[in-house]
């Protein structure tokens, strides 16, 4: 379908054709083996998953991220989850909605370190490329006792570090797309053994990235495509040191540089918005304790015209944070892990717009995470945390989660799941500290979670596996804080918000002789609503749906591989979402599929994959936040050339 | 009966086919009497619109253009004009180089062609010359503060024959408002030039220039055939005739507030205005509704005829009633407030976001 498409398509596609072609033909010739070797997974530092009893995770599987490897992190998650997303644009600002909360009420941790940009409280998913992390788990619903601030409809946790046991593997990739686009890769995964109690791993990795966007078209069906460019460039390092008693010491660093223009053919009016980020941090481990400090630096500039006077954002923050472990085994089976820790951070800001123009604060958390598992059928976890902060009373935050399997067979598990939890978000730098609408005096926000699910394993033959899960959700956020568009945008405690909804997830996988195949299906039901009559014309918003979270949304991928090639279809497909208050105006719902074609081949110590890629095949029209046209169907040829000198 | 049933569906065939053949009527033209209201949408959202009803009616048709070509504009709505079999909407989007003017069929509001860049760049105003010829004042692409104005602005001519740019008219920085008098074209501008450039609508070219004043806006001609312009805090009456400024009557006495969104009345002997300023305190654009008659000497702005300021302003000459646009905030649907020439509300009815200006027919 792909090659048909690619060959109708005209020249350049015509080129890339042969190209695949070519390829595909001389790397069946060397295929030895019928799967594609998984990489090993070695776990780095603490996993906050495994407190969280009764709420739903996801791991992204390491299929995805390989496909996704050029791409960033929206992209990703849009394919394979039910995350909505505010976008600006190819190669801009884009921001997430999670169960139906806003931009800020999703906690982006790396590492354990939440990286959500201080001064906005948000992740620019823009700015996170796939290849800069290694492993990914969405958790859905809050959970501010484990992660903290801004975890309320939910968390991402991006985990990095060396998976190379010993040698070393090099990796060289580029991706080469329509419009111009295009990416390079390069970097290594190595690791020794110094003796028998030493052991040394790491990772080091650049990438860089231009977006010329030279679209065809000026317009799609009545709709301008904004002109625009990107620019994205990162480099990741990451050291992991075992020692004896599983003691170990890690360094891991990542430094994001983003840079997009609009209309940049225009001198005048073209507008650059320049986002960096540093994050650097240092973690030891002993079996019970952990310690970790890490700095961050988080710069954004913004200009237009000539770039004479860009307007500057630049926050450090210093952190560190201890963390002990006990466990105990009660009488009857029982064993009990707790988890009591701490952490202080100081945050130093400059901003050009606040009424400052030099503002630093502290902040501290306490926490104690306790998880019970009571014999084979009984999980527990409850969990308290109390943040302090400069100038602001983030309130108490209690969960309690419960797991129970209900069926537990060979051949079928059965889980029943559910959790209660508080959640809070201390308020972004910019709410409090902006010039005129910032307010020092906001109030905490108040968010009360509540769900309930169940997951089901059922391998109804030796070669295939079924797993669902459905979940209902109930989540209430008092003094939402709101830029009040009725005064200027002001931001203001105004309004409560209250998201349900109902998730599902099914997933199948088979492996046959020839074959192997599989499809995952989410569906997710979302309203999320604004509660409160807060003057004469909130009687238009009560009870309406949340700007930009479409009510109904859906995936579909499924997948067939066939020894050395792979062939995926993913889809994603969502409502229309509103961009009004009162549901009077809206960006229309669409649906968007993509086409993916993999080879891999072995030669020796040296491995390559290409990966063939259609984007919205069909042409979709759809808008991005600004009611300008999202570019239309595009390909791109990625390949990733790896070098190991562990292999045969 | 079986045959008989058969005799029905027979019946019930025929029928249908016959309905099915049958040539659809010529659909009535919608948009006749009425009032159009031009929303100029959340600037960033670029969801502006324009709102259509018929005066006894107190709901509205809030976006024809969406209902009528399955696409809505993508930005905000800036001027309105009918000629000819034409309608023309000024649609500016936030980004550069992405305005454009929408024409559509005139009573049935399909699309007949869009006009974008390089020939329309920032449209501010649109006024029918003829049957076939329109003009659309535009600044031109614009800068950053406080080069804001970087290039000189022009008067885009429309042959609505071709439905094409067929000349650019050179004007001032910020060229703006326009008023049509006889055969001229009086043009403001929004830059702070002082030149009110006079257009002779036979050769499209810039006949003379006048200075009046920093920014001048021309408002409208009156019952005497006086053409009044705003310049600053203040109203000029021109005399067309003559080039001549009869006289300069500064707008109200309140340091904070500002006059703006001038109408004139249907029998051209007063005008209504805004007299607001935005209060940094609340966030919130505050002021009233005033009314000058052409005989005053004076104009104190100290008694309101409607005790609030609306986004838009609008005189109805057929029936005379003030229309003013309600914006509670630009994130949701505004509404056009509906008041007696006395200041008594009579009604309000919902229609797009910011509501900001209206066309009577």
């Amino acid at each position: 379908m792909l090659l048909y498409t690619a060959r109708r398509a005209g020249s350049p596609y015509h080129i890339l054709y042969h190209i695949l072609l070519a390829l595909a033909i001389s790397f069946s010739a060397f295929a030895q083996q019928d799967s594609v070797a998984l990489e090993p997974v070695v776990v780095v530092g603490f996993a906050p998953e495994r407190f969280m009893a009764g709420l739903k995770i996801q791991r992204v599987d390491s299929a995805a991220l390989r496909q996704f490897r050029f791409q960033n992190i929206g992209d990703l998650l849009a394919f394979n989850t039910p995350l909505a997303f505010k976008n600006y644009g190819p190669g801009r600002l884009s921001t997430v909605s999670f169960r139906g909360t806003s931009a800020q009420h999703t906690a982006v941790l790396w590492n354990g370190l939440n990286i959500n940009q201080p001064n906005l409280g948000q992740t620019d998913f823009s700015t996170l490329p796939v290849a800069g992390f290694d492993r990914l788990s969405v958790q859905y619903g809050s959970s501010a006792s484990a992660v903290g601030t801004d975890a309320v409809g939910g968390s991402l946790l991006l985990e990095s570090g060396g998976a190379q046991p010993e040698g070393v593997r090099l990796l060289l990739g580029r991706r080469q797309a329509s419009f111009g686009n295009q990416q390079t890769q390069a970097g290594a995964n190595y690791g020794a053994k110094f003796n028998d109690a030493l052991h040394f791993s790491g990772k080091t990795l650049y990438y860089d990235g231009q977006m010329n966007n030279n679209y065809p078209h000026t317009e799609r069906r009545g709709y301008y495509v904004e002109p625009s460019t990107a620019e994205q460039r990162g480099f990741v390092q990451d050291l992991v040191l075992t020692g004896k008693k599983s003691r170990q010491l890690s360094a891991h660093l990542w430094l994001t540089d983003n840079g997009s223009t609009l209309t940049p053919e225009n001198p005048d009016a073209r507008q650059l918005t320049r986002t960096q980020s540093r994050r650097a941090m240092i973690q030891y481990q002993t079996p019970t304790w952990t310690w970790r400090t890490a700095f961050t630096r988080d710069l954004i500039d913004f200009g237009a015209g000539d770039y004479s006077q860009l307007e500057h954002t630049a926050t450090d923050r210093f952190l560190t944070r201890l963390e002990k472990e006990i466990a105990w085994s009660l009488s009857g089976g029982a064993k009990v892990n707790l988890r009591v820790g701490g952490e202080v951070a100081h945050y130093r800001t400059r901003v050009d717009g606040y009424a400052e123009p030099f503002i630093t604060e502290n902040r501290a958390d306490f926490f104690a995470l306790s998880r019970w598992q009571f014999g084979p059928r009984w999980l527990v976890s409850a969990s308290v945390r109390q943040a302090f902060v400069t100038r602001f009373d983030p309130p108490l935050t209690p969960s309690l989660g419960a797991e129970y399997r209900l069926i537990n067979r060979d051949k079928y598990l059965l889980t029943a799941k559910g959790s209660v939890s508080r959640s809070y978000r201390v308020p972004t730098l910019n709410e409090r500290y902006w010039k005129t609408l910032g307010n020092p005096a906001i109030r905490p926000e108040s968010g009360f979670n509540k769900e309930l699910g169940v997951e089901a394993k059922w391998l109804p033959t030796d070669n295939q596996q079924i797993t669902t899960s459905l979940t209902a959700y109930h989540n209430r956020v008092d003094d939402w804080t709101y830029w009040n568009p009725d005064r200027n945008y002001r931001v203001e405690n105004l309004q409560l918000v209250v998201a349900r909804g109902v998730e599902m997830q099914a997933q199948w996988r088979a492996t046959f002789p020839v074959w192997q195949t599989g499809a995952t299906l989410g569906y997710a039901l979302n309203r999320s609503s604004q509660e409160r009559v807060y003057n004469a014309y909130a009687v238009a918003i009560v009870g309406q749906q949340l700007v930009y979270v479409p009510v109904q949304q859906g995936t579909l991928s499924a997948y067939a591989q066939r020894g050395i090639f792979r062939f995926t279809a993913q889809m994603r497909a969502q409502t229309r979402s509103f961009t009004t208050f009162d549901n009077s105006n809206h960006l229309p719902g669409y649906a968007l599929v993509n086409l993916l074609a993999e080879a891999t081949g072995q030669r020796g110590r040296w491995q390559a994959n290409l990966q063939a890629q259609a984007s919205n095949i069909f042409d979709a029209l759809y808008l991005n936040v600004g009611r300008n046209a999202m570019p239309g169907r595009s390909f791109s040829l990625n390949l990733l050339l790896t070098y190991n000198s562990e292999s045969r | 009966m079986k045959k008989q049933f058969l005799k029905v569906l027979g019946v019930v065939l025929l029928v249908g086919t016959m309905n099915a053949c049958r040539e659809k009527e010529p659909e009535p033209e919608y948009y006749e009497l009425g009032v159009m209201v031009l929303n100029a949408g959340n600037f960033f959202d670029n969801n502006g619109s324009v709102s259509f009803f018929k005066r006894e009616k107190t709901t509205a048709e809030t976006d024809v253009f969406s209902d009528k070509n399955g696409r809505s504009f993508s930005g905000g709505v800036q001027g309105y004009a009918e000629t000819g079999e034409h309608s023309l909407i000024l649609v500016d989007n936030d980004k550069a180089g992405l305005d454009k003017v929408e024409i559509v069929n005139l009573g049935k509001w399909t699309s007949e062609a869009s006009l974008g860049a390089p020939d329309i760049e920032n449209p501010r105003a649109v006024i029918g010359i003829s049957p076939t010829k329109a003009y659309v004042s535009c600044y031109g692409a614009t800068g950053v503060f406080p080069n804001y104005f970087a290039n000189p602005g022009y008067v885009a001519v429309i042959d609505l024959s071709t439905l094409k740019v067929i000349k650019k008219i050179p004007a001032q920085k910020g060229a703006a408002k326009m008023v049509k008098f006889g055969n001229d074209v009086y043009l403001g501008n929004d830059s702070g030039a002082a030149e009110l450039l006079v257009i002779d609508t036979a050769t499209d070219a810039v006949k003379r220039t006048l200075k009046i004043g920093a920014g001048p806006e021309p408002i409208s001609p009156d019952a005497n055939g006086k053409l009044w312009v705003k310049t600053g805090f203040s109203v000029v009456r021109l005399n067309p005739q003559t080039d001549q400024v009869e006289a300069t009557l500064k707008v109200g006495t309140d340091p904070r507030k500002s006059p703006s969104s001038f109408a004139v009345t249907p029998d051209g002997r007063g005008f209504y205005y805004i007299y607001s300023f935005y209060d940094t305190v609340s966030g919130v654009n505050k002021g009233e509704t005033h009314y000058f008659s052409i005989d005053d000497t004076s104009i104190p702005g100290n008694k309101p005829i409607i005790n609030r300021a609306f986004t838009g302003l609008g005189v109805d000459p057929l029936q005379g009633l003030i229309y003013g646009g309600v914006t509670p905030s630009y994130k949701q649907a505004g509404y056009v407030a509906r008041y007696r020439p006395n200041g008594e509300k009579l009604d309000s009815i919902k229609v797009g976001i910011a509501p900001s200006g209206f066309f009577f027919k």
